[in-house]
């Protein structure tokens, strides 16, 4: 247990809080998260309350409530997209430049609490700005339509979220020996993961399998992205808008029948609305119900709990490559050791 | 304590250590002394296992470097040549640091950073700023960082490098506190008159091979040619030569500075010989001293074997 807590808490953490609270840059930061995620909600009430003329019922209060929580969820994502690659992309190359890094290597620090150290620290303000935004986002239950298991579930996709932006920067900062290009790729992995893996899911989406039995769901790649997750825990609705080829076109482009008994089927029609292919009938697509993923590897998961394990499993994949970059003298497992004279 | 064995580093075609080989009994100050790029800075840091030979070992206090580095770092207080501090901590707070991340005890070091301040001269820096001190400061502050878990062994690469020569005085004086504390030190330097005053042995390195080490004043006596005598007379200084010149012992003498200088080869008892024969030939001998040809004139030696 102490040995956890050693680990836990290493020196580095205590001196990075030290440094960095000191510094002016960190108030001057929440602060201007703060006035941005603040300012973002109260510019949604103001356009909200300009085009209400009389006051909210029940459901029009519901809905602007989920509303605003999508948009500040969203922003808030892309605020951390930003804020959290600089925390950590300068993490160890810093130490290069600075050329303080032996001084760390030669104490009795392993490798791993180094980047441990640094990533608790960088997290932990990444955590306060969270913190911080509660009492925003607490303005959300004045309106309804958003339970707290939403808000908890919406805070722990973007910690994770954050968290995985937050090692990523790491490796990169161990990967490259000066901060500017570390920060460069940061912020590209940070790019491929909020959106190129949203879209990839746009390129590449799920073809429509007529004869399965259940409804078709985006490509599993698209569930690194926090977005897909943060939307369906604010709307609390299936997916049918996304990653699905096709899958809005059943009422334009195909001619269905409902007979009292049997399945629903349809003829797919061209262009011109002439019936295609050979195969006359298909079956509809079941259409999904619910905010689980209907089909595919995370069947049955919520959509949340397939994008935290995804990014954790990219978390710790970028934490054991930078454990494995960062030692002066590098053990990796396919590299021989040097002849003894 | 020290012991290196065979040790090469290869950095492509450039061969910057070339089966390097000597060793520092406990307690010496071994001075380290070669050109820049001979392969001081890549010794020091094989030894600090931050860099991996080519082949070769090298062993701290009996612990190698490669299979153990964790040991090494526990006895070896390592200080770069170049160095930075970090921003926003004061003296106290730095050293406070390092000796939590040697794992020192809360309660402990408090006293270990007062203590080590007092030792580098720092006590009255303690609450300042590490980035506002001086070059100078920083360098006795990255001293003490190097003692926070009380190494047997330092490392010091040109420690005197960019200091005013008060510093430099003042550096000294703290190495020579810390072999009075037993510490076994290895110093490198280009600054070679301090090192004779302070290294009780020596190494030279050139072009990544070691030329010499053992103790100073052997390897001067192994890289100096023959011996100089410097003798003056009461007038009779032509007919001293003439007395000297025959002598199978000597192989040159003349006149340098209003003195006789005569080169010989030979132990003490040569030099008492001469000095007899010159008596015994009616010369009046006001002095008669044998010049030290010192560690830069062995330095230039050792080093100049591979010019041209």
């Amino acid at each position: 247990m102490r040995r956890i807590a050693v680990a836990l808490w290493n020196p580095i953490v205590a001196k990075e809080y030290r440094s960095r609270m000191r510094t002016w840059r960190s108030p001057v930061a929440m602060t201007v998260y703060i006035l941005l995620l603040g300012g973002l909600g109260w510019a949604i009430f103001s356009a909200m309350s300009a085009s209400t003329h009389s006051a909210f019922n029940q459901g029009q209060a519901a809905s602007f409530g989920q509303g605003l929580f999508i948009y500040l969820v969203l922003f808030q994502m892309v605020l951390l997209a930003f804020i959290t690659p600089a925390l950590t992309a300068g993490a160890i190359s810093s130490e290069r430049e600075r050329q303080t890094i032996d001084l760390l290597f030669v104490t009795k620090l392993p490798s791993f609490s180094i980047l441990w150290g640094k990533l608790l620290a960088s997290m932990s303000f990444v955590l306060l700005l969270l913190l911080l935004s509660v009492p925003i986002f607490s303005l959300v239950f004045f309106f309804g339509g958003i339970e707290l298991d939403q808000l908890a579930a919406a805070f722990l996709v973007t910690a994770v979220a954050a968290l995985t932006l937050g090692i990523i920067g790491l490796a990169c900062s161990t990967a490259f020996n000066r901060t500017l290009p570390a920060t460069v790729a940061a912020y590209g992995g940070a790019f491929i993961l909020l959106a190129g893996s949203l879209l990839f899911g746009l390129l590449f989406p799920t073809d429509i399998d007529p004869n399965a039995t259940n409804a078709p769901a985006p490509p599993a790649v698209s569930y690194l992205s926090p977005v897909l997750p943060l939307v369906t825990i604010g709307t609390n609705a299936p997916v049918t808008w996304y990653g699905v080829r096709n899958s809005q076109g059943y009422g334009t482009s195909a001619s269905c029948a409902s007979p009292a008994y049997g399945p629903t089927t349809c003829v797919p029609l061209g262009p011109n609305g002439v019936p295609i292919g050979k195969g006359g009938l298909i079956r509809n697509p079941p259409q999904p119900s619910g905010t689980t993923i209907p089909s595919g590897l995370f069947s049955g998961w919520q959509y949340w709990q397939a994008s935290v394990t995804m990014q954790l499993l990219v978390s710790l994949a970028a934490l054991v490559l930078s454990a494995l970059l960062l030692p002066p003298i590098r053990r990796l497992p396919w590299r021989k050791s040097p002849v003894s004279a | 304590m020290i012991a290196v064995e065979g040790l090469t580093k290869v950095y492509g075609r450039r061969t910057a250590l070339d089966h390097a080989s000597f060793e520092v009994p406990k307690g010496e100050i071994f001075g380290f002394v070669g050109p820049n790029g001979a392969g001081k800075t890549t010794t020091l840091r094989i030894l600090a296992a931050l860099l991996e030979p080519t082949s070769g070992r090298a062993f701290v206090d009996g612990a190698d470097v490669l299979q153990h580095p964790n040991l090494v770092h526990e006895r070896l207080g390592y200080m770069p040549d170049f160095f930075g501090v970090y921003d926003q901590l004061t003296a106290v707070e730095y050293l406070d640091f390092y000796a939590a991340c040697y794992r020192q005890p809360k309660a402990r070091r408090q006293k270990i950073a007062d203590d080590l301040l007092e030792l580098v001269g720092l006590s009255d820096r303690r609450d300042q700023s590490v980035d506002t001190l001086s070059r100078g400061l920083k360098q006795r502050l990255c001293l003490a960082r190097a003692l926070v878990h009380d190494p047997a062994v330092l490392l010091l690469d040109e420690p005197a490098s960019g200091l005013d020569p008060r510093a430099r005085v003042e550096m000294r004086e703290i190495l020579k506190e810390l072999q009075k504390m037993g510490k076994t030190i290895v110093i490198s330097s280009h600054i070679l008159p301090e090192l004779t005053e302070l290294c009780t042995m020596v190494g030279i390195i050139d072009q990544g091979r070691i030329r010499a080490t053992g103790p100073v004043q052997d390897v001067i006596r192994q890289l100096t040619i023959g011996r100089r005598l410097r003798i003056s007379v009461v007038g009779q200084r032509e007919e001293a030569i003439a007395v000297l010149k025959p002598l199978p012992s000597i192989r040159e003498a003349g006149m340098v500075n209003g003195a006789i200088e005569a080169a010989f080869e030979g132990d003490e008892a040569t030099a008492a010989s001469i000095l007899q024969t010159l008596i015994a030939a009616g010369i009046k001998v006001s002095g008669f001293n044998q010049l030290d040809g010192g560690l830069e004139d062995a330095f230039l030696k050792a080093t100049s074997e591979n010019l041209g």
